[in-house]
C-alpha cells in the first residue's frame, strides 16, 4: 500500500510531463506528415515564441507616453493572454518565410531540407542571443496559474497543473482541426497524396505554406508553456528538439496519434524513472525508442511500408 | 678574385650576416605569444564560459596596453569546447599543433578541464584551469602543466557541512549532477557530513541536461531530509532552482549549493535563490579595490548583460593575469622555468582582493584562497546586481583539501616536455 501511495504521485507526475511532450511534438510532427521534412528548427522556433511572448508581456515602454504606460497597467494574466495569442502568430508568420526559402529544395534530396533547416535553427539561436542576450531570462506568468498547492500532503506547482490542462486543451484542439473541418482534411490528404491533392485543384504550395505556418506557431505555444518550467535561454531550443523528434519516431512518423501516445509513453518512462533511478531518466527515453523500433520498426503507429508488406 | 674584393665580399656577408641575425632577432621578439582560449561557447556551461573569457581577455587586454610579455604582444585564439571532453581533447590537439598555442586558458566543466589537460601535458603545455571545481581536478587528475584557479567541492562544502548539521540537523539528502564534478563534490560532502555525524539518506543522480525535476522533487518530499546537499550546475541548476521555487520547497529545507557560479543565477528572480553557497569572490566585497575593478569590468564590458563581474570572471581574471605575471618574472617563456614561477605563486590579499593571502599550492598546483559562504540578499529585490548576501568566509588553511594532497601525483620536471613558445 505504502508503495501503491509513493508510486501514485510519480505515475500522475509522468502523465503530466507526458502530455508536455507531446505538446512540444505536436507541431512536429505535423510538419513532417504533410511535408515530410524534419524541422530541425522546431526548437529555435519554440525558444522564439517565448522571448517574443516574453516582449508581449512586458515590452519595456513604459517610458513612451500613454499608450505605453496603459498597455503596462493592463493586468499581467491579460497581457500573458495576449501574449498567448499573438506570440504564435509572429512564429507562423517566420514559419511562413522558412518555408518560402525551403521551397528551393523540394523536389531535391531530403537531405537540403534537412541541412536548411539545421541552418536556420543556428540563425535563428544567434539572432536572440544578439537580440536578448546569453544570459537567462524569465518568461513572467499570472498569479493565478504560479505557486503551489498541497495535496495528500505533497506540494504540487500549480503551473503545471495549468500546463498539462494546456496541453490536453491543445491536443483535442488540433485534432478536432485534423479530424473535424475540411482544412484538416486538406492537410491529411496532402500528408497522404499531395499529388492527388494538387490534381484535385488543391494550391498545394499554399498549402504546405499553411501547414509549416502552424507547425511554427504549435512550437511557439510550445515554448511559451515550457520556458516557465525549463528556463529561457537561446539554446532551449534543443532542449526541445531531442524528445520532439524521438518522439515522432517512437509514436510513427507523421501520425498524430502516434505523437501524443508517443509524448506519453515517453513522460512515463522520464518520470518513473527519476523516482526510482533518476540516473537513467534521460536514457529511458531513448531505451524505450529503442525497445519500440526492435519490435515495430515503423513505429506505434506509423504507415506500414511497402517494404514491410 | 683580388684580395680587395675577398675583402669587400666578406665585409658584405658579415655585414648581411649581421643584419640578418637582428632581423630575426627583431622577429622573435615581435612574434607574439599565441594564447589557446578553451573556453565553453556552447552546451551546459555557454554562459559561465562566457564570462570566464572576457576575465582572460581583460587581464591579455591589459598586458598588450602596456607593451605585451617579455617585449611579444598577445594573441588569443579561442575555440568552443561544447561543454564536451571528447571536443576539449580535439580543441586542445588542435590549438598547440595547428595554432600555435603556447598556454591554454579555460574551462568550466571538469570532465571538459580533465580532457585538455591530458593533451597539455602530453605536449608540455601550460594549462589554467580557471573555473572547474571538481576536488579530482587538483588531485588524482592532476598534471604538472595545469593550474587550478576556483576554489574545489571539497574547500566548499568544508565551509558549509559542521555549520549545516549544527543548525538544521543530521538527516542529509545529496542531489548530483551525473558527472565527474557532481560525483566529486557529494562524495567529498558525504565524507565530511558523515565525519560530523550526519546520515545520508539517499543520493539523487541528476543526469547532465535535466530540465524537468518533478519527479525528483516528488521524491524529496517523501524522504524528508533535514539538509539537502545539491552539486547540480550550469544550466541543469537554473531549471532546478526555478522549480524549487515554484514549489516554495527553498525555505521548506535547508538547501546547500557547493558552489553557485554568478552566472548561472545572474537575471534569475531573487526567490531563486535560496540556501546556502559557496563562492571565491564577490562583486561587492567590502575591501579596497573591489569597487575600482567593478568600474574596469562595467568600462571594458559595457553592453555585457552582467553588469558585475563575478566569480567566474574574476577567475578568468586572476589565473590570466598571474600567468602572464608568472612569465615576466621568469624572464623567459620557458614552461619549465613559468611552471616554477606559478608553484611559488603568493599573491597578497589587498591585490586579490579578498581577506586573505592566497597562494599556489606546489603539490597540487591549486590556488588556495578565501572560500565564502553567501545567501540570498533579501534588501534591494530591484537591484539585479545585489543577489548575493556574504555571511561569513574561512581561510586557505581551514578550507584546505587534503585529500587531493595525498591524492595528486604530479609529473616529473623530467617527464614533462619543455616548451619555449
Amino acid at each position: 500500500m505504502d508503495f501503491l501511495n509513493n508510486l501514485l504521485p510519480h505515475l500522475l507526475n509522468g502523465l503530466a510531463l507526458g502530455l508536455l511532450f507531446a505538446l512540444i511534438a505536436l507541431g512536429f510532427t505535423l510538419i513532417v506528415s504533410v511535408m515530410e521534412i524534419i524541422n530541425l528548427a522546431h526548437g529555435s522556433l519554440f525558444a522564439l515564441g517565448a522571448y517574443v511572448a516574453m516582449v508581449i508581456i512586458n515590452p519595456g515602454f513604459t517610458d513612451s507616453g500613454a499608450l505605453g504606460s496603459y498597455y503596462m497597467s493592463l493586468p499581467l494574466g491579460l497581457r500573458y493572454v495576449i501574449a498567448l495569442v499573438f506570440a504564435p502568430i509572429v512564429i507562423a508568420i517566420v514559419g511562413f518565410g522558412l518555408e518560402i526559402i525551403l521551397r528551393r529544395t523540394y523536389g531535391k534530396k531530403k537531405e537540403y531540407g534537412l541541412l536548411l533547416t539545421f541552418g536556420a535553427a543556428l540563425v535563428l539561436e544567434e539572432i536572440i542571443r544578439l537580440i536578448w542576450g546569453p544570459a537567462e531570462q524569465f518568461l513572467p506568468t499570472p498569479d493565478a496559474i504560479s505557486g503551489a498547492f498541497i495535496a495528500h500532503g505533497m506540494i504540487y506547482s500549480t503551473y503545471r497543473v495549468y500546463a498539462m490542462c494546456f496541453g490536453i486543451f491543445a491536443i483535442i484542439m488540433v485534432w478536432l482541426f485534423l479530424e473535424k473541418t475540411p482544412y484538416g482534411a486538406i492537410i491529411k490528404a496532402g500528408a497522404h497524396d499531395s499529388e492527388m491533392v494538387r490534381a484535385l485543384g488543391i494550391n498545394l504550395p499554399r498549402l504546405q505554406m499553411l501547414v509549416f505556418g502552424f507547425g511554427a506557431a504549435l512550437a511557439g505555444i510550445a515554448g511559451i508553456i515550457l520556458t516557465p518550467i525549463w528556463g529561457l535561454r537561446p539554446h532551449v531550443g534543443i532542449d526541445a528538439t531531442i524528445p520532439a523528434f524521438l518522439i515522432i519516431v517512437l509514436g510513427g512518423i507523421g501520425s498524430f496519434k502516434g505523437a501524443v501516445t508517443g509524448g506519453i509513453l515517453v513522460g512515463l518512462a522520464v518520470g518513473l524513472t527519476g523516482a526510482y533511478a533518476s540516473d537513467w531518466s534521460l536514457l529511458s527515453m531513448y531505451l524505450l525508442l529503442i525497445a519500440v523500433l526492435t519490435f515495430r520498426s515503423r513505429g506505434l503507429f506509423g504507415k506500414k511500408t511497402a517494404l514491410e508488406a | 678574385m683580388s684580395r680587395g674584393l675577398l675583402r669587400i665580399a666578406l665585409s658584405a656577408s658579415t655585414l648581411a650576416l649581421a643584419i640578418g641575425i637582428q632581423g630575426s632577432i627583431a622577429t622573435a621578439q615581435e612574434k607574439p605569444i599565441v594564447i589557446g582560449i578553451t573556453s565553453d561557447a556552447s552546451g551546459q556551461y555557454a554562459n559561465s564560459g562566457a564570462s570566464d573569457r572576457r576575465g582572460m581577455m581583460m587581464a591579455i587586454d591589459e598586458f598588450n596596453a602596456k607593451g605585451g610579455v617579455l617585449g611579444r604582444p598577445i594573441k588569443t585564439v579561442h575555440l568552443d569546447t561544447e561543454t564536451t571532453p571528447a571536443i576539449g581533447s580535439r580543441v586542445a590537439e588542435r590549438l598547440i599543433n595547428r595554432e600555435g598555442a603556447g598556454y591554454l586558458i579555460g574551462a568550466v566543466s571538469s570532465g571538459v578541464a580533465n580532457a585538455i589537460s591530458q593533451v597539455a601535458q602530453k605536449y608540455g603545455v601550460i594549462y589554467l584551469n580557471t573555473n572547474s571545481s571538481s576536488p579530482t581536478e587538483s588531485g588524482k587528475n592532476c598534471h604538472r602543466v595545469k593550474f587550478v584557479w576556483d576554489g574545489n567541492g571539497t574547500n566548499f562544502a568544508k565551509a558549509t557541512v559542521k555549520a549545516a548539521i549544527d543548525k538544521f540537523g543530521k538527516n542529509w539528502l545529496l542531489i548530483t549532477n551525473d558527472y565527474g564534478w557532481g560525483h566529486d563534490t557529494s562524495a567529498a560532502t558525504k565524507k565530511l557530513a558523515e565525519a560530523a555525524g550526519a546520515k545520508i539518506l539517499d543520493n539523487i543522480l541528476v543526469p547532465v541536461g535535466t530540465r524537468d525535476f518533478s519527479s525528483i522533487l516528488l521524491k524529496v518530499q517523501q524522504i524528508k531530509p533535514d539538509v539537502i546537499a545539491a552539486a547540480v550546475g550550469g544550466d541543469d541548476q537554473k531549471a532546478m532552482r526555478t522549480q524549487i521555487a515554484e514549489l516554495g520547497l527553498g525555505d521548506k529545507y535547508a538547501w546547500i549549493n557547493n558552489q553557485q557560479d554568478w552566472p548561472d543565477v545572474y537575471g534569475l528572480p531573487r526567490d531563486n535563490l535560496f540556501g546556502v553557497f559557496g563562492t571565491t569572490w564577490y562583486y561587492d566585497l567590502d575591501l579596497p579595490d573591489v569597487k575600482e575593478f567593478v568600474e574596469k569590468y562595467r568600462k571594458a564590458y559595457p553592453d555585457t548583460q552582467m553588469e558585475v563581474p563575478g566569480n567566474v570572471f574574476y577567475n578568468g581574471y586572476w589565473a590570466t593575469r598571474s600567468l602572464l605575471e608568472a612569465i615576466e618574472r621568469a624572464g623567459s617563456t620557458d614552461s619549465h622555468a613559468v611552471i616554477k614561477e606559478l608553484e611559488k605563486l603568493k599573491v597578497p590579499a589587498k591585490e586579490r582582493m579578498q581577506h586573505d593571502d592566497a597562494y599556489m599550492n606546489p603539490n597540487t598546483h591549486q590556488m588556495q584562497q578565501t572560500i565564502y559562504l553567501a545567501t540570498a540578499n533579501p534588501e534591494n529585490p530591484d537591484n539585479q546586481n545585489a543577489m548575493f548576501k556574504i555571511i561569513g568566509y574561512i581561510s586557505p588553511e581551514k578550507a584546505k583539501d587534503e585529500d587531493a594532497d595525498a591524492a595528486c601525483k604530479l609529473e616529473s620536471f623530467a617527464d614533462t616536455p619543455v616548451t619555449n613558445p
